[in-house]
């Protein structure tokens, strides 16, 4: 068995009397597509937090392929590869498609520090950025600002700007929140494909159980910052206590 | 040596007095409008001129100038607020600036155009227009009032938002505007009488000011507001109590600084707004 | 714009500014330098507000640095021009890393507020350490002392000599602008602008671009003051003062911020207007803040982005 891609070990983060981690102990398989779910305050933003650095963790152990980044800064987190989408759009409205696309991509092949060079002869960021692009199907409007976008394209755009920081392990925070039926199935298939191809290792927050529980080989269930359910979806489903605690709740609500 | 540390004390105190008012009306708006007012100074120094300019030509009574001068300036806030702030509220934070950094300009210049641009002497006031004998010196009575009055301004302020209805409702805009205006708060009308309240706060620093400084220059504004500004940032911004003791521990400092280093001591203001931006940025008298 | 008007456009505009340097007489020579040297301090000083969005009230104290920098070199160092220029520049870019590493900790209004009292603390600086800077009085009588290559030597001592060594150093500095607009590292600061929390997500260390940001614009300003100092022979703390950080935003703000020609635009109307109203008023700064006042009420785009708005509309339309 080879080394997890992400571990985490006994990860804590309280706000004042409301503990979002308690002592959480997690592993991540390279390629095996994940989801997180969880009722409203379980933690699952906090923990995406902390793992992608936005915030520091109170105590515990965040190793990724080998190598602790529990205080490594968010660029180089990115630069190792781990990166994430957020749940609101969060692009670079005043730029044109093509620019919030090569914006990671230079940052990935260092060449984002060029004063003299211009972007529009790196040829192989070009290359690149309209390969993704494509990818996401809106190749057609790459020389139009993000702000021309529909909101739900900008949610596709914000998974292609992700996409193009070269991750490893990608965080998606409810990806397709705000999406019509016709753009949710779009990306889905896109996640579901590059999950297959292998490079990408997916990690998706959702509300939505359908897509949680078609899309995942895994689903991680937290409950007040605890691990209550782990397990492929089957098991999960079936699991008295998840219920009991959450797909109860759902069901109720 | 004791005495002459008690009296630079008491300067600075009376110093950090009129600090205090402007700064006061300054961080009040921050904490509500969410503007930081260039033009905070401006009012001081219209509240001054126009304090004098009651004295002089309507010859009416010190206190009356007092009085009269910042209700005038309450006017200019008015329209201040009500045609030119309020279009910048959506907009971004340097154009909020810059919109009352030209009002600065415009009302130094307005000031030199109507009373001149050389400096105007100013009256004494009848009644506290001598001195008492402190430590074995001299000390002026209208020194001793200033400070007095500080502290009566601080007192009233903290009435007013503790105690009064209104005074609840600006806490509770300042702390979360949606809120306030879910709650049925009209927060134009709001915002409207922050801003001409602090401008009065201003400009009464002014009209006090007038038998105080001695001269009446149009620098006078801009000397102030950054030393308003320096005390806002160490006590926090849109903190009340912040700015009080801000205002006392810039106005001793200056005070000190004159007297013992005179060649640093702007410098060490300055040093000293620069060390809480960047280590207590919340400001160091601020609760949390 | 088509690429090839760019070139047309720049190659004119260079023609016209030798024209005015062999043809015009001294006092539209002296305005025209007033217009080249304040064109790099806003340019370059765009650099950091317009490209990366972050308000600076202190750059007047890099300026001065850089005013500093070349009177002292000149008086007490060396008398070589160049050499004195690149001095005040390198002086500049020193001041504005020591000061921008602390100031980058913060945006918005912290930031605006920081450069302010780092600001003035060059300026206390500057007016009480008599010893060097020569206090309030400031340091006056500069010369220009020529060139010296090796075996020829060319004078700049006149200012229709002077003007093209401002001349030179204005073409260089627009050319490396208009380079770091189109560069990477241009588009960084503008994805900063835009959201610099993803483009900290994106891999890139935002901190130290704004850094970066903020030493540049700090060594254009200082190229500024240098040259300013060669031109009025002399300089005073108030070239520091927190104020004079004003006028480059109001020249960015008067061409328009988001275009790389908006500065340049700017900067004449700035000095053109300026002479103007003070010919016939003795309250420039009323004017200018009017303008000002103006431009924020109902121009936001300036000169250059409110024209562009209604060439496009009116194309459009057409």
């Amino acid at each position: 068995m080879t080394a997890p891609l992400l571990e985490v070990r006994d990860l804590s983060k309280a706000f004042g009397n409301v503990v979002t981690a308690n002592n959480l102990n997690l592993s991540l398989t390279a390629g095996v597509l994940t989801s997180i779910i969880g009722p409203n305050g379980a933690g699952k933003s906090t923990l995406i937090n902390i793992l992608t650095g936005f915030i520091p963790p109170d105590s515990g152990r965040i190793i990724f392929q080998s190598q602790d980044i529990t205080y490594e800064p968010i660029y180089r987190r990115v630069r190792l590869g781990l990166c994430r989408s957020f749940q609101v759009v969060n692009v670079f409205t005043g730029l044109t498609l093509f620019e919030n696309i090569s914006i990671p991509i230079l940052a990935a092949h260092r060449r984002a520090n060029g004063l003299f060079s211009t972007v529009s002869g790196e040829k192989a960021v070009r290359e690149e950025a309209h390969r993704i692009l494509q990818r996401i199907g809106l190749q057609e409007q790459g020389d139009l600002p993000a702000s021309a976008l529909s909101h739900g394209d900008q949610r596709v755009l914000e998974v292609g700007i992700a996409l193009a920081a070269r991750p490893k392990l990608l965080f998606l925070d409810e990806p397709t929140a705000g999406m019509n039926p016709v753009e949710r199935i779009k990306i889905l298939e896109n996640i579901r494909q590059l999950s297959q191809e292998g490079e990408v290792t997916f990690v998706i927050v959702e509300h939505d159980m359908d897509i949680v529980f078609s899309l995942s080989e895994r689903v991680i269930v937290l409950h007040r910052g605890d691990v209550i359910g782990d397990g492929p979806p089957e098991q999960i489903k079936a699991d008295p206590h998840v219920r009991e605690v959450y797909l109860g709740e759902e069901v109720v609500a | 040596m004791v005495q002459s540390l008690v009296h630079v004390c008491l300067a600075g105190i009376s110093a950090g007095m009129f600090i205090w008012l402007v700064a006061s009306g300054l961080t009040l708006i921050f904490g509500v409008l969410r503007v930081l007012n260039f033009a905070h100074g401006s009012f001081y120094m219209l509240g001054a001129y126009l304090c004098y300019t009651f004295l002089r030509f309507a010859g009416v009574d010190f206190w009356l100038g007092v009085l009269l001068g910042p209700l005038v300036v309450c006017v200019v806030g008015y329209f201040m607020e009500r045609f030119l702030l309020r279009h910048v509220y959506p907009l971004e934070l340097p154009y909020q600036l810059l919109l009352t950094f030209a009002m600065v300009l415009i009302f130094d210049e307005l000031v030199k155009m109507i009373w001149g641009a050389g400096s105007i002497g100013s009256p004494t006031v009848p009644g506290l227009s001598g001195s008492v004998s402190i430590a074995g010196r001299d000390f002026p009575v209208y020194n001793l009032f200033i400070i007095a009055v500080g502290p009566l301004v601080a007192l009233g302020l903290w009435a007013m938002l503790e105690k009064m209805w209104w005074g609840r409702i600006i806490r509770a805009a300042a702390s979360d505007r949606e809120m306030a205006a879910a709650i049925g708060v009209k927060v134009p009308a709001l915002y409207t009488g922050v801003f001409v309240f602090g401008a009065w706060l201003s400009a009464l620093g002014g009209a006090l000011a007038v038998p105080y400084v001695g001269l009446l220059t149009t620098g006078m504004g801009e000397a102030i507001i950054i030393e308003a500004f320096v005390v806002v940032v160490i006590g926090g911004l849109g903190s009340l109590k912040g700015a009080f003791l801000g205002a006392l521990v810039i106005g001793l400092l200056t005070s000190f600084g004159t007297r013992f280093i005179p060649t640093l001591d702007m410098f060490l203001t300055f040093i000293l707004m620069a060390a809480v931006l960047l280590w207590r940025p919340q400001g160091f008298f601020a609760e949390s | 714009m088509n690429r090839s008007w760019t070139y047309i456009l720049a190659a004119l505009g260079i023609a016209v500014l030798i024209g005015i340097g062999l043809f015009s007489s001294r006092f539209i020579l002296y305005l025209t330098m007033r217009v080249m040297i304040l064109s790099i301090f806003a340019m370059g000083y765009n650099i950091l507000f317009g490209r990366t969005g972050l308000l600076s009230f202190g750059h007047a104290a890099f300026y001065a640095t850089g005013a500093y920098g070349v009177a002292l070199c000149t008086i007490h160092v060396h008398s070589h021009p160049v050499l004195a220029v690149v001095a005040g520049v390198i002086a500049a870019a020193v001041m504005a890393l020591i000061i921008g590493f602390f100031c980058v900790r913060h945006t918005e209004i912290y930031f605006a507020m920081l450069t302010l009292a780092f600001g003035m603390m060059v300026f206390s600086l500057m007016w009480n350490v008599r010893g060097i800077t020569g206090g309030d009085d400031g340091l006056s009588g500069i010369i220009r002392a020529p060139i010296s290559l090796g075996l020829i030597s060319i004078p700049i001592m006149k200012d229709s000599q002077y003007y093209f060594f401002v001349l030179m150093f204005f073409v260089v500095s627009v050319l490396l602008i208009h380079r770091i607009g189109r560069s990477p590292f241009g588009l960084v600061l503008a994805s900063i602008r835009e959201n610099h929390v993803r483009t900290e997500f994106a891999g890139l260390p935002v901190k130290r671009y704004r850094l970066a940001a903020f030493v540049i614009s700090g060594a254009f300003a200082g190229l500024a003051g240098g040259l300013a100092v060669f031109l009025e022979s002399n300089v005073t703390p108030f070239a520091a003062h927190w104020s004079r950080s004003a006028d480059p935003v109001l020249v960015s703000l008067m061409g328009g911020l988001q275009t790389f020609s908006g500065p340049l635009v700017g900067s004449v109307l700035f000095v053109v207007l300026r002479e103007l109203i003070e010919r016939f008023t003795h309250n420039w700064m009323l004017w200018f803040g009017l303008i000002l006042l103006a431009i924020i009420m109902g121009f936001r785009g300036g000169i250059v982005g409110s024209t562009a708005a209604l060439l496009k509309r009116s194309s459009e339309q057409g």
